[in-house]
């Protein structure tokens, strides 16, 4: 046993060296035609596939995320238009309101100032007409009575400062 | 353990019939043992895909530990088929000790110094050869000096003792087990039936544990491997 030690000893050694390698390397090809190469090419397949399918998942779950916030915002959004719309209805109808109230303060207002002035105005046609009357009359009364002309200035003056003594008397 | 090997001559070089059969044997186990497990390929792997992906993952797994980089891919396939080898080579001589008129035919090729070495040899001249390619020449010849001048004289020979190391290893642990084994079975040979029946749970038993020491020297080989290809390639 001591002699198969010594490697030197051993006659076979170049010959066994060479037939292993090169059964080594003829395994290694073959291992490499029919095995080796398809499984790794599926594990990669496979790996690149999981990664694939996990994106794909991830950026599903993205979509469905930004989805579904965008509908809460319209919803969020219809709310607050549908509150504005009838917040706007509400004033429109209060304005429209006002705006009839105003119109219908300013006619019977308008009306009223009118009525007041015809009225004044009537009074005044009235108390000139009166004027002109008695003018006439107390001259012609005067004239009779005492038969003694009169220049109608005179006269007039004289209606007048009765007349004005009578308004002033009426004010009091 | 019986050394009257059969020798022939072929072309001027001299071949040990024993170890090439051994080896050729152990080369085909392993060529039929993938062959069947790869044969229906597909995405969703079945029991014999599943067991080959378990190999395959397991063999990266020694290379990615020594290289967790992508420079390790060149030897996935190397480390894969060297533990397949070595370990169906260990296995062999368990199950099979054939000897014809007094030559053994069939035995562990692993427990022969000469084809460990060959193996040994491989590893640490793809170390060389992936050390040269990586770094360049003056990157791999500046690793002898490392880490100071001095201690060239220690680099070269640590280059012959890895190899030796990992050579020898596994041969002297293959030879042992062999040894052993046909030792018992020469003791349960030497006194008839009685031997025979009390020695045989010992040769179970020495039996399963060289299983286990086949399939731990398979490992520790393909990982030292690695370790030397990986230190021939690492920038400092």
């Amino acid at each position: 046993m001591a002699k198969y030690l010594v490697l030197g000893e051993q006659a076979s050694a170049l010959g066994d060296f060479l037939f292993f390698l090169i059964a080594f390397i003829i395994l290694t090809l073959l291992v490499k035609r029919f095995a080796w190469g398809p499984v790794m090419k599926m594990m990669d397949a496979r790996s690149a596939k999981i990664t694939g399918d996990l994106d794909y998942a991830n950026d599903e779950r993205q979509r469905a995320e930004k989805l579904a916030s965008e509908k809460e915002d319209a919803l969020k959004n219809s709310r607050a238009e549908a509150l504005q719309i009838v917040a706007t209805a509400k004033e429109n109808g209060e304005n429209q309101k006002k705006a009839l109230l105003d119109e219908a303060h300013a006619n019977a207002e308008a009306v009223r100032q009118k009525a007041k002035e015809d009225a004044k105005k009537a009074k005044e046609d009235a108390m000139n007409e009166v004027r002109g009357d008695v003018t006439d009359l107390s001259v012609s009364i005067a004239s009779k009575l005492i038969q003694k002309e009169l220049s109608a200035s005179d006269q007039e003056s004289l209606v007048d400062s009765y007349i004005k003594e009578l308004s002033t008397d009426e004010t009091k | 353990m019986n050394e009257n090997y059969p020798i022939i001559e072929f072309l001027g070089i001299r071949f040990n019939v024993t170890n090439c059969l051994s080896g050729l044997l152990a080369a085909i186990l392993v060529f039929i043992l993938v062959f069947i497990l790869s044969r229906k390929v597909e995405m969703r792997p079945g029991k014999a895909q599943n067991f080959l992906e378990w190999i395959i993952d397991f063999t990266n797994g020694i290379v990615k530990s020594a290289m967790p980089g992508d420079e390790g891919r060149p030897f996935y396939l190397y480390a894969f088929v060297v533990f397949l080898f070595i370990f169906m080579s260990n296995q062999i001589g368990l199950l099979l000790q054939v000897t014809i008129g007094g030559h053994p035919i069939i035995k562990s090729p692993t427990a022969s110094p000469i084809v460990t070495m060959a193996m040994a040899l491989m590893t640490i001249l793809l170390s060389h050869y992936y050390g040269v390619k990586k770094m360049g020449i003056g990157g791999y010849l500046k690793d002898y000096i490392r880490p100071v001048g001095f201690l060239l004289p220690i680099n070269l020979i640590e280059e012959f003792t890895n190899f030796l190391t990992l050579s020898l290893r596994l041969y002297g642990n293959i030879f042992a087990g062999e040894v052993l084994l046909v030792l018992l079975g020469k003791l349960a040979a030497s006194m008839g039936l009685i031997t025979y029946v009390g020695v045989l749970p010992i040769v179970m038993i020495w039996q399963g544990f060289s299983v286990f020491i086949g399939s731990i020297q398979a490992y520790v080989f393909t990982t030292l491997s690695m370790v030397y290809i990986s230190r021939k390639m690492e920038e400092e």
